[in-house]
This record gives structure tokens, sequence and C-alpha cells, in this order.
């Protein structure tokens, strides 16, 4: 009996070939894991680097608290603090103002358009921030600014009446450009919600507005606070705003003093000062991201998930559908119609002017046929490679850490999905400028200073966060069951991998490809500060020829940006609703 | 055909340490349909997904076909792919970017014995016959109801004729009648091609229908394993009597051999061994063992009983009874006359009870 027993074991042990799977995945985890801790801890350890350190990058130096002594004793740098607060709270502010009422407009009742709604603020995403920002100072800006001139001329106003270089000019154009970002994050709560919860107040005797305050804003209130500490944290580290409206003005935020450092106008970078700065940045950051884990945490509980499948009610607006509508349609045209507008008109002249008789007589298409010959060939190839090679290698990398978060047993699985999402913490100017002193200090082992290849790595790190969340989302909706039940066929991993998860994933993984594709193609912060004459792209040829005072063509540049952005955005669409079907269902 | 030796498995929960199964000992012989039955976290569905080879215990052997296929200590681990084994989900499991054909081919053309495409079409063919969904082949997987998708991973389950079935409360998410008609089909079909099956299930109703034999589990123990009817009939403990079927509990006290003193007075019943005179124990009889009737019969000992409730099910009836301040339910076949607030005759046959310490 005992020898039969052995025997049988040594039977089972040949043919579980793969009870070295475990170890299998074990080791390949720690590869990944070790790889990625490299990947991003590094440009995060250059930042602190570089604070302890003077001189120029790679000059041989003792280490010193000399830069942190220069910030931090400087009365400006609180007035610096203290702007950026203000800045922040400001923009988030008018973000919520607006997400808030319209996710519950979009998702709760019954306005006509709603599709149509949807893809203008997906475009308005795409509007990259700082061609909105131009486009804006076209219209405010005391000296050139048309709606200035237009009231000046109509009012006979000797001085103009408004004047967008202010902390609240900056904050009313970045809480703008936060809003479909902030009305996507909140679009899932509201669409999770049970309609019964509504329904109930309903039948209590409750009244609709009522309802709403009560009810559907007291159930995602984890989720509007977690967006709140979110966009707070992005709103301390956002750069094309304070950099187009505050620099000329000079009115400094964090950031922008940060990129002053590292590329000055004139003298040497400062990269000692710059990560003096930047560590004060890197603690809030990781501290609201922390706190920003704790409220999804927290609002994961209030999620009612019933299971059963249900058509969230849709209330009926009755007569108010056209306050609501016009709400909608007010905020798409400071987001969308308007800036697209601006620039369209500054395109089209050989100078910025108000519409008059002349002006039409003077359209030209003329700034559009010199493209090629302003940007040459480079900037397109450039943008090009990033479009491709950025989404190809975030979602490689997302789709094996989601994998191995998710499906395995891994002990540090916990970790793993941790260190992926530290890049949503650290700001991307900081990442950029972590790994532009890597690049010049370390010339000789990290020889990508001055290619593109740096770009790519710095975007696949900033969006390594994003591209796990939803690889984590996606893999979390193909039922555990439809793996096991592959295996149990007699399946072998690959093939399991192969021919059931790749599958159903494939749509979900996809389309954040050609999302990442998208926010590499319109990213400016990184690009720019990693910028030397080689791996210049399209956005960063815009914002010099900005700096040169082109305006008609960067108007020009801007407007082909956005039309291809959205020929791309609604070609995917409608390609995609199609796969989609296959993908949801399950 | 499955033997599970001391079978051990711990989870290391945020909350703490589970020990989802205590050294489990469990043998179904060919042919058996054997049922898991117990609460939800009793350590039923781990004791199956063990089986399958989709969670690794800690220690202990099984043995599938006389193949030893787990055994920590000497090493011995295998994959779920390569024990040969039939599986139904609890949630289907249906892959939804395949047809009905594709899903119930692939443990043919992906899995370990592949065979040819003629072969798979007969075959695939076959096992939609014998779950009744023949014709249905070329639909999508997604536009079939619950109870076709159930068929489907019936079928995907079957279609290698291996010897060894495995299903994890593949009923609950059907509706009551479907659940039923499901639940002889299921016995016809697992005893027509005599495939030894292991099922999981927290549905009493559904394990006494069933099974061959039944095995109680509770906080990754196993109280009781017998037949339906030896389970039924004769609990081996307090948690099974309470959790299989219908059961009144009174407390009581041992005061002499065959005797039990409690608020119904003193109770004849056969007390277990090892329970001595003065032992708290707890007296419990069915429902359908109690008669309540307007008068007292002649010759038939009887309490007397005040009725609280009444409650018409159509081929029985319900009546709560009072009797010395203890609430007891009575079923009675067919109807009665009782109302409510009336005193009544209250027969509590002392063969029917039961003691447990």
């Amino acid at each position: 009996m005992k020898v039969e027993t052995r025997n049988q074991s040594a039977v089972g042990a040949w043919e579980g070939f793969s009870r070295f799977l475990p170890q299998g995945v074990t080791l390949f985890a720690t590869g990944l894991s070790g790889f990625l801790v490299i990947l991003i801890g590094l440009p995060v350890a250059m930042v602190i680097l570089m604070s302890l350190r003077t001189g120029f990058p790679g000059e041989d130096v003792p280490f010193t608290l000399e830069n942190f002594a220069t910030v931090y004793l400087t009365p400006q740098t609180y007035e610096i603090l203290l702007n950026t607060l203000f800045f922040a709270v400001s923009s988030v502010s008018i973000t919520l103002l607006i997400a808030v009422p319209l996710v519950w407009i979009l998702m709760r009742t019954d306005i006509p358009f709603k599709k149509t709604i949807y893809v203008l603020l997906t475009i308005g995403i795409l509007i990259p921030v700082f061609l909105r920002t131009i486009a804006w100072i076209l219209l405010l800006s005391p000296r050139i600014g048309l709606v200035n001139k237009w009231l000046q001329e109509l009012f006979a106003l000797s001085s103009p009446p408004l004047n967008l270089y202010s902390l609240t000019g900056m904050a009313f154009v970045q809480g703008v450009s936060f809003v479909p970002g902030a009305f996507f994050m909140l679009a899932a709560a509201y669409r999770s919600m049970d309609p019964s919860l509504e329904e109930a107040a309903y039948t209590s005797g409750v009244g609709k507005l009522k309802t709403f305050l009560k009810i559907n804003i007291p159930i995602t209130w984890p989720a509007i606070a977690a967006v709140m500490v979110y966009l707070f944290m992005t709103a301390i580290a956002v750069f094309e705003v304070p950099a187009i409206i505050g620099l000329p003005a000079r009115i400094h935020v964090l950031s922008s003093l940060i990129f002053t450092s590292t590329t000055p106008s004139t003298g040497l970078p400062e990269y000692g000062i710059a990560g003096a700065y930047g560590a004060i940045m890197l603690v809030l950051g990781l501290t609201l991201a922390a706190l920003y884990v704790r409220l999804v945490k927290q609002g994961k509980k209030y999620t009612v998930i019933t299971g059963r499948g249900y058509r969230p009610r849709e209330l009926a607006l009755g007569r108010w559908k056209w306050p609501a509508l016009g709400f909608v349609f007010f905020y798409l045209a400071i987001e969308v119609f308007i800036p697209f507008a601006v620039l369209l008109w500054a395109s089209l002249l050989p100078y910025l002017q108000l519409p008059s008789a002349e002006a039409w007589s003077s359209l030209t298409l003329k700034h559009y046929i010199e493209i090629p010959a302003n940007v040459g060939p480079r900037p397109f190839i450039n943008t090009l490679i990033l479009m491709l090679a950025v989404p190809t290698i975030t979602m490689l990398l997302s789709v094996l850490v989601s994998w191995i978060v998710i499906r395995t047993q891994v002990s540090f699985r916990g970790f793993l999905d941790t260190l992926v999402f530290i890049p949503h913490a650290v700001p991307g100017i900081l990442m950029a400028v972590g790994l532009a002193y890597l690049g010049l200090a370390y010339r000789d082992y990290f020889p990508l200073y001055g290619t593109v290849a740096i770009i790519v790595l710095a975007h696949t790190i900033n969006w390594i966060a994003y591209g796990t969340r939803t690889t984590n989302s996606v893999m979390i909706q193909v039922h555990r069951e439809l793996e096991e039940a592959g295996r149990v066929s007699g399946a072998s991993a690959p093939r399991v991998l192969g021919k059931i998860i790749l599958p159903l994933i494939a749509a979900g993984v996809l389309n954040s490809w050609i999302w990442i594709g998208m926010l590499s193609y319109r990213e400016v912060t990184m690009s720019l500060t990693l910028l030397t004459r080689n791996n210049v792209v399209i956005s960063t040829v815009v914002w010099q020829f900005w700096g040169s005072g082109w305006i008609p063509q960067v108007a020009a540049l801007g407007v082909i940006l956005i039309l291809f952005a959205t020929i791309v955005v609604g070609t995917v669409r409608f390609a995609l609703s199609r796969i989609g079907e296959i993908g949801s269902a399950s | 055909m499955i033997s599970i030796r001391k079978l051990r498995k711990t989870f290391y929960a945020q909350q703490g340490v589970v020990n989802a199964l205590r050294d489990i000992d469990l043998e179904v012989s060919e042919g058996d349909f054997c049922v898991l039955l117990g609460p939800s976290g009793c350590g039923k569905t781990t004791t199956l997904r063990c089986v399958a080879g989709l969670e690794r215990p800690d220690a202990g052997e099984i043995e599938i076909a006389g193949r030893l296929v787990n055994a920590p200590a000497s090493r011995v681990y295998v994959p779920a792919e390569k024990r040969a084994i039939g599986m139904v989900f609890q949630s289907y499991a249906i892959w939804p970017h395949m047809n009905v054909f594709q899903n119930v081919a692939f443990p043919l053309t992906q899995g370990q014995k592949r065979v040819s495409k003629s072969q798979v079409a007969d075959r695939v063919r076959a096992a939609l016959k014998r779950v009744q969904l023949d014709g249905l082949e070329d639909r999508p997987a997604t536009d079939l109801s619950g109870g076709q998708q159930q068929r489907v991973a019936m079928a995907r389950a079957m279609v290698t004729d291996s010897k060894v079935l495995l299903m994890d409360e593949p009923l609950s998410n059907l509706d009551a009648r479907l659940r039923e008609q499901m639940r002889v089909e299921l016995r016809k079909i697992t005893k027509s091609i005599g495939v030894t099956t292991l099922y999981v299930t927290h549905d009493q109703a559904e394990a006494l229908s069933l099974g061959d034999k039944v095995c109680v589990m509770n906080h990754g123990e196993i109280l009781q394993i017998a037949s339906p009817n030896e389970i039924y009939a004769r609990p081996a403990n307090l948690f099974v009597a309470q959790f299989v079927g219908e059961m009144n509990f009174v407390k009581g006290a041992v005061t002499g051999p065959g005797k039990v003193e409690s608020p119904l007075g003193v109770i004849a019943a056969t007390v277990p061994n090892g329970v001595t005179t003065g032992t708290e124990v707890t007296l419990a009889i069915r429902p359908e063992h109690i008669e309540v009737l307007p008068a007292q019969r002649d010759g038939v000992a009887a309490s007397t009983g005040r009725v609280t409730s009444r409650n018409y099910l159509g081929d029985s009836a319900l009546l709560e009874v009072e009797v010395n301040g203890v609430t007891l339910l009575a079923k009675l076949a067919g109807d009665t006359a009782l109302s409510v607030g009336q005193n009544a005759a209250v027969e509590l046959p002392a063969h029917r009870w039961h003691v447990f310490p």
C-alpha cells in the first residue's frame, strides 16, 4: 500500500509538470516588479537626488541641504505655495460646480442629444489644455483679446474691461478643462446607483429636487470627495495654464517654478532648486494620493451592486428640459465651441482682428498651406512614434500587471498594484525633470537624453497607472469561472490566455490603447521638459510658435490638432460600438 | 472513485485566519452522486475546488480514479487541466465570445485529449442532445436563457466522457420551477451515463432529492455522511437536525434512563449513549410527526395546547400550538378544522423524539 502510494505520487509529479508553474508565475512576477520598481522609482529617486546636489547634473559635488535652505528660507516660496493652493482650490470648485449637475443631468434624466454631448465631452478632453488657454488669451487678453476690443469699441471704453492674466483667470480656464475628466469619473458612480434607491424616496413622498439633494448627493458623496481629491492633486501639478497665462504675468505656482528652474530663459539650469521645490510637490502628491485611495475604498462600501440587470430609470425633465439643455450647451460652448471657433478664426487671418468686412475679405488658407514648410517632417514622425510606442508598451505592461494582480495568488501582488499607481501621485513634470536629470547626469549608462525614446519612457511611466486601472477593471469583469472552466476543460494556461482571456478583454484593451495614444499625442508638459533640438513633437512645436508670437500659425496647427483628434475619436467610437457589444456581454 | 483524506486548507484573510477545511475525509464510490451540503462558508465549495485542482490544499491527499492528484506532503499537484474532470460552475461560465457549439467543443479542441474534427461534431451534437439543446449549435452564447446556459454548461462538462463530474451550486441561479425540473433531469442524466458526481449546494431539498449520499458540512468539518433518508430520519447532531428539514426544539434535562424532563413534562425518549443523568439536552421533533386534534383520542397520550396561528398551504397546513408556554410547529396533511385560539389535543409520539446533548 505504502509503495503503491509512492508510485502514484511519482506519476502525479511527472504529469503535474506545471507544479513548477506557480514558481514560474512568481518568478515572472518578481522580474516584472523589479523592472517596474526601476522604471517608476528611478525618476523619483533622481528628483530626491538632485534636490541634495548643487551645480550642473553630473558634476561631482558632495550632498548638501543648501537647495532646501535657499528655497524654504525665502518668503517668496510661501507666497508661491499660497498661489498654488488658491489656484488649485478655485479650479476644483469651478469644476465641481459644473461637473456634478452635468453628471446628474446626463446620467439620471431624459435630456435629448445624450450621445452628441458624450462625444463633445470626449473631444473636450482631447483638446490640449494649452490650445484652450491660448484661445482664451486671444479672447480675454487686455492687449490683443477680441472680447476686450469689442467691448471697448461698443462702449467706447478707454481701457480693456477684462483681464485673463490673474489667478482667477487661470483657475477659470483650468477648472473648465477639468470638467470632462471629472464627468467620466463621476458617471460611473451615478450609473451604478440602483434606481430603486431614488424610487424609494419618491414613494416616501419626497420630491425630485429633494431626492437629488438628500439621496443622490449623499450616496455619491464618497465618489465626489474622491474626484475632488484627485483633481486637487492634479491641479497642484498642472503646468500648461500656469505657464501660458501665469509666466508672462509673473504669477508663479510650484509647477511653473520647477520648469523655469530647469529651463531658464537666461542663465544656467538649477536642477537642485527644482528638486527642492519638487520635494514638496512629491510629498503633497503622495499624501493626496493616499487619501484618494482611502476615499475610493470607502466609496466601494456605498456602491449598491444588486447583480440583476437594470436600466437606470430616467427622470422626465418636462419643461425643465430647456434650462437643462441651456446649461449643458453653455458649458460645451466655453469648453469646446468658443475655443475652437477662435482658433479657426485666428488661423484664417493674416493678423488677429475682430470680424469686419475687411477681415472677411482677407481670409486666407496661407497658414495651413505653410505648415509643412514651417514645421518640417521631424515633429510629425516623432509624434507618430509616440502615438504608437507609448500605448503599446503601456498596455503590454498593464495587461501583465493586471493579470498578476487580479488572477494570481502571488504574495506581493498588492505591492505591485500600489507600485503602478504611484505615477498617479507623482506629477508628470517631476517625472520628466527626474528623467532629464538621469539622462544628463548619467549619460553613459542612460544614453537617451535628447531622443524621442526618453519622451516615450516618460509618457509610459505616466500612463501606466491609468492603463493598469482599466486593465484591472476589464480583467475583473471577466468572471473568474470563465477562466477556470477553460482549465477544467483541459486547456493549458497559455491556451486559456489566448482563447478565452484575450478575446474577452480585447475590446477594452484596444479602447485604452487608442485613448493613451491620444493622450500622448496632446501631451506637452513632459515633452517640453525633455525638449532638445531632435525630439520636437507637434505639441512642442505649437508651444514654440506661441513663444515666438506666431499667432496665426499656432491657430492653424491647433485647428489641425483638434480636427485630427476628433476624427480619430469619432471613427473609433463608431468602430468600437460593435466590438464593444461582445466585450460587454457576460 | 474520489478519495479525500485529511484535507486541510487555511485562508489568511484581512480579518484573520480562516480554517476553511479541517481534516476532511470523504470517499465517493464509482457512479455515486454525492452532495456536499452546508451553509455558506462551511467549506463545501473549497472542498470541490480542491478536487478540481483550482485550489491547493495545505495538507491531505486527494485521489481521483486511483490517481493521486493532490498531496502537498510529497509535493504532488496535478493542475486542473490534467485531471480529466468535468465541472459545472455556479455562474455557468459560458464564454460569451463563442457560440453554443464552440463552447461545448472547447474541451475536445483545446483540451488534453483532442479528437478529429468529425468526431468533435458528433460528440458535441450527442452532448447537446443529451441536455435537449439539439439544434441550438449556432446560437451565440449570450442569446441563451439561464436554463439553456445551464444545459450548455452541463453538455460542456460531460462532452469528454470524463469519469468525474463536479458541480458547484449549478441550479442556484434558476427560478424555483425550473430548478425542480432540472433536478429530476440532472439525476436522470448522471445516472444514465454512470458518472461519479460531487455536487455542492446549500439547499437541503436539493441535497435530499439528488444525492445517493449527503455530506453535511459546517465550519470546515464534515458532520455527517449518510443516505438522504438517514440524514433526515437520524440526524447525527444538533446542527444537522437544524439544517436539514424543519425541526422543533425544546430544552430539557436527563432525569433517568430514557427519561427527559422538559416544559412539556417528562418525555420518554432514547437518550444517546454517554449522556448521563442531569445533563442538559435539546429535544427535537419534526413538525410532521406532531398530531394536533380537536379532542383527545382514546388510548393515545396527548398534551393540551392552544392554536396560535394557522397557515394553509394547499396540500398541508402549518399550525403553531402553544403547550405549557412552548410554541411547537405542526405540519398536518391536508387541512384541519381547528382555528386560531382554539384548544386542541397535541400528540407527541415518544419514538419520534431525538435527543441531542
